[in-house]
């Protein structure tokens, strides 16, 4: 491209004749929505954006299956086994052999007792009380165990030796501080992590138009008081607010105590001060550049025509000032997804052990040493993530701009 | 779209190599190029806590007592083999040694005492320390006007005297009679010929005193100081520089500079170390789980570094809240207890470098047992907990968890978020406790919101996870007796969380604070042991060590376990 | 126009009293004051005890007799005494102002120098090969959390390479000669934090000047003033940036407003005695007066910032009046 070309949006690679087909199809009369699909999805890193998003949103939403169809599951701990890199076999625990077999007496106890006589009988194991056999049994070497329930008469030894074989699991990204799935937690912790982002996104883009638009196009007193609010709300020191909403109980208050019997209340909590503040910034942004649009010509236009105040505000102000705000609301959903786990120092973000992206990757840190790559994997999902959201935003910019459609 | 994918990538790669890199790279570190970076001439101390300034009657951050048994020396401490010994004394009194002894003063049976000071115990200016210097210091912390945290340690000693004309033999009258009268780890005097005039000129206003305190306004003044060594520079929130005192009584002490600089981030701890702003990593540093993983690195590369573990007075339990209706039964308490495997959990978790808990006193405490005959123990076992369970009627659904009468056998387990330790603790608890069938849940608070209310207020509603700090031979009654119960009638005051309340207990917490007989107090404590493991109204979990990190020829360098530091013994260190 | 300012400071100071009131309140409502923290780390403290420090610390008179002794001793120029640290506020909080005001505008004045150059750079060659890598590194900036960057920072540049100090502010200990070794020593120092805060900054700055300038030059008087044969300079800076401007001055005018706030996170992993450190302990240890000198001091940057940028946009668009 030479200095001198006039920067046109995705300018790059169209060829004569589809150029020549889409001025065609662009005479034809569109509606704004055609218009803004027919721009977006020829904006290959917005698609990415769009289908990288909806890819998360799907495994937030589908983690059961993923659970059922990989058959590990993001809570069975196995503490001697901590921290294994990825791509390691390892061991079930104890607790989840005996498990196995308790579950197998109380289903079959005849069957039992009689594999618990032989194995005594036949002296592969010597266990204290005999009811015990089996337990002994389980926790042997897999190869061992494979091999001595060969040589026993039941009617379950292929039960058993799949179970046996089953105690060995796979981990594609390895293990964590107590011994449980990498991939499976990062699974679940989409769910957190990807509702935390989204709900940011829009709840900070819907009050930061509607705050930002209407100071900026009412002035005055309106306008007083909504940018001296949001002063107040970027003003207030954060920690001391947060401490105290972590020791409300909400079950106290009348109202609300009906919505915490059937959520967590720390999610109540979270959702509540992600709402609070995270909208202040793209208010101040919105009512910027609405100053200045309220002056334009095209806006006098409007009114002298007797546009009415939301027609001019939503039809001729908001397809101006989308710029600003989409950086600030993509850029918003990164800063959300770490600031959700920082809030669980405070006790104010999800409990233990439900996982989420932010907890994980400060999790790791203070052992960035020994295992670096528990940092690695969460820190490059949040980067997709912001990566995805943002050329999202550069699309609809693109598509939505009113100057940046090609006529 | 290839573009991105490709320069995506490429960022990928190159944030792997980065980070793998510097891993791998560690292991060429600098420890073997400079062995001899170490001498007598400076010594670097890192912390990680804020610390204040030094006046002994009202700072109380840990930092600062810390830094502070480097300047400043009371009459006793206990060292690190748990023994009270001297320290600006020639002996510690005792009926045996005939230096204490009971009289009746004013219509009352007391303790009189008599502390002899060292001759050449003096202030860094040359002025001795005398009686009056306890004296004053007593004065002071029975001031109104002066925010002494700690005003019983002062005010158990009603009285001071002694004969002008040997102003270093005092004699302490105490309130009343007590057996742990010699146990003045923190009675300290204070220069009354540098603080009387500020006492005099302030001590009439609202924190006056505090305010224009020398130990404030004029910190590297030696005639502040009795210690090795005196300050010679202090920022806080910084650093702290001290010098040796040519002054002082004992032993000479041979490292010529000590800087103890504040690191708050524990990450970024080892960092420095390698980089070299600080030698030594104090008990104020790693968390377990660092030093654990440091001390792996230390064996792989050779690095020049000790990593030194010491078991502590810490215990870390869960209080069980027995209002709780299902709590109250002592079948599933016992069960709770039962089902969790400790050894595993320091196995895995600590690697073994701290030790089950089976009680709330620490092993170092010589009023320790683990005799199977005076205490009940609990092994894991997870079917008699089921057998437990089943007993008290709560059975077995098809969700795996229990129920009884439609109630689901269900717990909150509260602790201070942010601690990675006890987060992961209270995970390995939940997942115990669910293969018995027991649903766990976790809610955790900031630490003010915990213990400044959940926990002094008795607001949790079934497990509260955290520690108690003790110190050897210390009195259980605060944590034990039933009036210890926080409650809005005593000002919440009471450390007894628990709400255990046991008659048997009651009494002999109080008879044993009267117990002048040590082999009595011993087994009066074995006794209470015997109901708090019987009736299970706490789980003890495990106890907590200490950690610190020193450079492999260091000398003369050992932890203590408790509340008085190994920087009392700082006279001893040596880099050569 | 004097009226409009004369009007908007009012209104800050009734809003800073306000808040410092709100502000009180808060660190009251926190659970855990001196005395319950006493009680929970001293078990052998006494009902009685608890009564005398009580009264000590005036805890128990209510908030807003408390809050107004306060701010009588403040306004007497009395900043007050901190408890934690056992000296007058000011001595504490002085330096540390002073330190986290150079690091953050080092940091602010780097962030800006690279990053609206190269927003605008890109935003005239939008989706050029150039254009993703700066996107990318940006992306990689904002999403990489501060921590992370700062250990990874220490890692390779104090412990590897061995170039720069893993921590401080000055080299402790050490006597300059001459206020030229001064510099030259605290200024190693300071790379490391400066550099770790300003990659995130400049990520998005970046990002705000690309999309704004985008969105300027796009519009008719570019084409208008293109056609009038303006050179390519006069068009980008005269009519381009001019207009980017009102974005820019908001986002600028915001991260100014924290210049005395610190960041918290930077300031402790690079262990630098800077405010956002000292204003955290304050207020995990409720040393009120410390607290609550800091709130005023960051409420009323926000709120001065606030009407600097109102006054900014009329000097950017003159269309603008608040009239």
């Amino acid at each position: 491209m030479s200095e001198n070309t006039p920067p046109t949006s995705h300018s790059t690679t169209t060829s004569p004749e589809t150029s020549q087909l889409k001025i065609a199809e662009m005479e034809k009369a569109q509606s704004f929505s055609q218009i803004v699909f027919s721009q977006f999805k020829e904006n290959k890193a917005a698609l990415f954006g769009a289908f990288t998003i909806i890819f998360f949103v799907f495994v937030a939403l589908g983690a059961p299956i993923i659970e059922w169809a990989l058959g590990v599951d993001a809570n069975t701990q196995n503490v001697f086994n901590r921290y294994k890199p990825p791509f390691s076999h390892i061991q079930a625990s104890q607790d989840v052999r005996e498990k196995e077999i308790e579950n197998f007496i109380r289903r079959h106890p005849d069957a039992a007792e009689k594999i618990q006589t032989q194995l005594i009988a036949q002296n592969h194991v010597q266990p204290i009380r005999p009811e015990d056999a089996l337990y002994e049994w389980i926790n042997l070497e897999s190869d061992k165990a494979i091999e001595i329930i060969e040589e026993i008469d039941t009617p379950f030894k292929n039960e058993l030796i799949n179970k046996v074989k089953n105690f060995n699991s796979y981990h594609i990204f390895g293990t964590d501080e107590l011994g449980r799935d990498v991939l499976m937690r990062l699974v679940y912790g989409t769910q957190v992590s990807m509702g935390v982002g989204v709900l940011v996104a829009l709840v900070s883009a819907f009050i930061g138009l509607l705050v930002g638009s209407m100071a900026g196009y009412y002035g005055g007193f309106i306008d007083t008081v909504l940018m001296r609010t949001t002063d107040a709300l970027l003003s207030l020191p954060l920690l001391p607010v947060l401490v105290v909403i972590a020791a409300i109980d909400l079950q106290k208050i009348p109202f609300l105590n009906v919505i915490t019997q059937y959520g967590n209340e720390s999610i109540i909590k979270l959702v509540f001060i992600l709402c609070l503040f995270s909208w202040m910034v793209v208010a101040r942004l919105v009512r910027g550049s609405i100053l200045s649009l309220r002056e334009r010509e095209f806006i006098l236009a409007a009114k002298t025509l007797g546009a009415t105040d939301f027609t001019i505000i939503v039809r001729h102000m908001f397809p101006n000032v989308i710029a600003p705000l989409l950086v600030a609301v993509t850029l918003g959903v990164g800063e959300s997804i770490l600031f959700e786990a920082a809030l669980s120092f405070l006790g104010l973000g999800i409990q233990p052990p439900t996982p989420s992206w932010g907890n994980m990757l400060f999790n790791a840190l203070e052992l960035i040493y020994e295992a670096p790559f528990l940092a690695i994997i969460p820190g490059l999902l949040i980067l997709l993530v912001v990566v995805s959201f943002n050329f999202l935003g550069d699309g609809l910019q693109d598509a939505i701009d009113p100057k940046s459609v090609k006529r | 779209m290839k573009k991105i994918s490709l320069t995506l990538l490429a960022t990928i790669v190159s944030a792997l190599l980065i980070t793998t890199s510097c891993t791998k790279k560690d292991s060429a570190g600098s420890a073997s190029t400079e062995t001899n970076r170490y001498s007598n001439n400076e010594l670097k101390i890192g912390i990680s806590q804020e610390f204040e300034t030094f006046n002994p009657l009202i700072s109380n951050m840990m930092a600062t007592t810390y830094m502070s048994r480097m300047v400043l020396r009371g009459l006793t401490t206990i060292n690190a083999d748990g023994k009270w010994i001297p320290q600006l004394v020639k002996e510690v009194p005792s009926f045996e040694n005939k230096k204490a002894s009971i009289k009746k003063v004013n219509g009352k049976d007391r303790v009189v005492a008599e502390w002899e000071i060292l001759d050449n115990a003096t202030w860094g200016d040359g002025t001795p320390v005398t009686c009056a210097d306890f004296d004053f210091a007593t004065k002071v912390a029975a001031s109104n006007n002066v925010s002494i945290p700690d005003k019983e340690t002062y005010s158990q000693v009603e009285k001071i005297s002694w004969d002008e004309k040997n102003p270093k033999k005092c004699t302490f009258t105490y309130d009343k009679v007590r057996w742990d009268f010699y146990m003045l780890g923190t009675f300290f005097p204070v220069p009354k010929h540098l603080e009387e005039p500020v006492f005099k000129k302030y001590g009439s206003q609202k924190e006056g005193y505090e305010k224009n305190s020398l130990y404030t306004k004029d910190p590297t003044n030696v005639g502040l100081y009795n210690g090795p060594y005196v300050v010679s520079r202090i920022q806080l929130g910084d650093h702290v520089t001290f010098i040796p005192n040519s002054k002082f009584y004992g032993e000479a002490p041979k490292i010529k500079k000590i800087i103890v600089k504040l690191i708050p981030n524990t990450g970024t701890l080892e960092a420095n170390l390698r980089s070299g702003t600080i030698d030594l990593i104090s008990t104020m540093g790693f968390a377990l789980d660092q030093a654990l993983a440091f001390e792996k690195k230390v064996k792989e590369e050779k690095l020049g570094y000790q990593v030194l573990f010491q078991p502590s007075t810490v215990y870390e339990h869960i209080d069980l809240n027995l209002d709780n209706p299902f709590l109250k039964d002592i079948k599933v308490r016992k069960a709770l207890l039962y089902s969790i495997n400790k050894d595993d959990l320091v196995n895995a978790l600590f690697e073994g470098k701290q030790q089950p808990a089976i009680h709330l006193i620490t092993p170092k405490d010589p009023w320790y047992t683990d005799d199977p005959s005076k205490v009940t123990l609990y092994k894991y076992n997870k079917r008699e907990a089921d057998r437990l369970l089943d007993e008290a009627g709560w059975k077995m659904g098809e969700d795996g968890f229990r129920t009884k009468d439609g109630k689901k056998l269900s717990f909150t387990i509260m602790t201070t978020a942010g601690n990675k330790t006890r987060e992961l603790v209270q995970v390995y608890l939940q997942n115990q406790w669910k293969q018995v069938g027991i649903d766990v849940t976790a809610k955790n608070e900031p630490a003010r919101v915990f213990f400044g209310e959940t926990t002094r207020k008795r607001k949790f509603d079934s497990m509260a996870l955290f520690a108690w700090v003790s110190s050897p031979e210390s009195s259980p009654k605060v944590t034990l007796h039933s009036s210890k119960i926080p409650s809005a009638k005593n000002g919440y005051s009471g450390q007894n969380q628990m709400g255990w309340v046991n008659k048997k207990v009651d009494d002999l917490t109080t008879q044993l604070e009267a117990e002048l007989d040590h082999s009595k107090r011993v087994s009066m404590v074995h006794e209470i042991l015997k109901y708090y493991t019987d009736e299970v109204p706490v789980i003890p979990l495990y106890y907590r060590s200490d950690v610190a990190v020193i450079p492999t020829q260091m000398k003369g360098y050992r932890l203590t376990g408790h509340q008085f530091p190994e920087t009392n013994d700082i006279e001893k260190w040596s880099l050569e | 126009m004097t009226t409009y300012i004369f009007r908007r400071i009012i209104q800050t100071v009734l809003l800073l009293i306000v808040l410092s009131y709100v502000c009180f309140n808060l660190m009251t409502l926190m659970p855990g004051d001196p005395i319950e923290l006493m009680i929970s780390s001293n078990p052998k403290i006494t009902t009685e005890d608890v009564a005398r420090l009580r009264e000590f610390y005036g805890l128990d008179q209510p908030t807003y007799v408390r809050y107004k002794n306060w701010i009588s001793t403040l306004l007497e120029g009395d900043l007050g005494y901190s408890r934690t640290y056992r000296i007058p506020v000011a001595e504490m909080i002085g330096p540390a102002l002073k330190y986290t005001f150079i690091l953050s505008m080092c940091s602010l004045i780097l962030s800006l120098a690279i990053a609206i150059p190269l927003g605008i750079y890109c935003a005239l060659r939008p989706n050029s090969k150039f254009d993703y890598i700066v996107n990318l590194l940006s992306f990689a900036g904002i999403s990489a959390p501060s921590f992370w960057l700062g250990i990874v920072l220490i890692i390779v540049f104090s412990v590897k390479l061995g170039w720069l100090p893993a921590g401080g502010y000055q080299t402790t200990g050490l006597v300059y000669d001459n206020i030229f070794s001064e510099i030259l020593d605290k200024a190693k120092y300071l790379i490391l934090p400066v550099v770790s805060l300003s990659i995130q900054s400049i990520g998005r700055f970046s990002r705000f000047a690309r999309s704004a300038m985008m969105e300027a030059m796009r519009n008719d008087y570019i084409r208008t003033a293109r056609a009038k044969g303006l050179s390519e300079n006069i068009v980008i800076w005269n009519h381009g940036f001019r207009n980017a401007l009102i974005p820019l001055i908001t986002i600028v005018t915001l991260s100014l407003s924290s210049v005395f706030s610190g960041a918290l996170i930077t300031e402790t992993l690079f262990a630098y005695p800077g405010a956002g450190r000292l204003i955290y302990t304050s207020i995990i240890s409720n040393d009120f007066n410390v607290a609550m000198v800091s709130f005023i001091i960051s409420i009323s940057m926000v709120l001065v910032m606030s009407l600097i940028a109102d006054l900014l946009y009329g000097v950017a668009d003159p269309r603008i009046s608040y009239e």
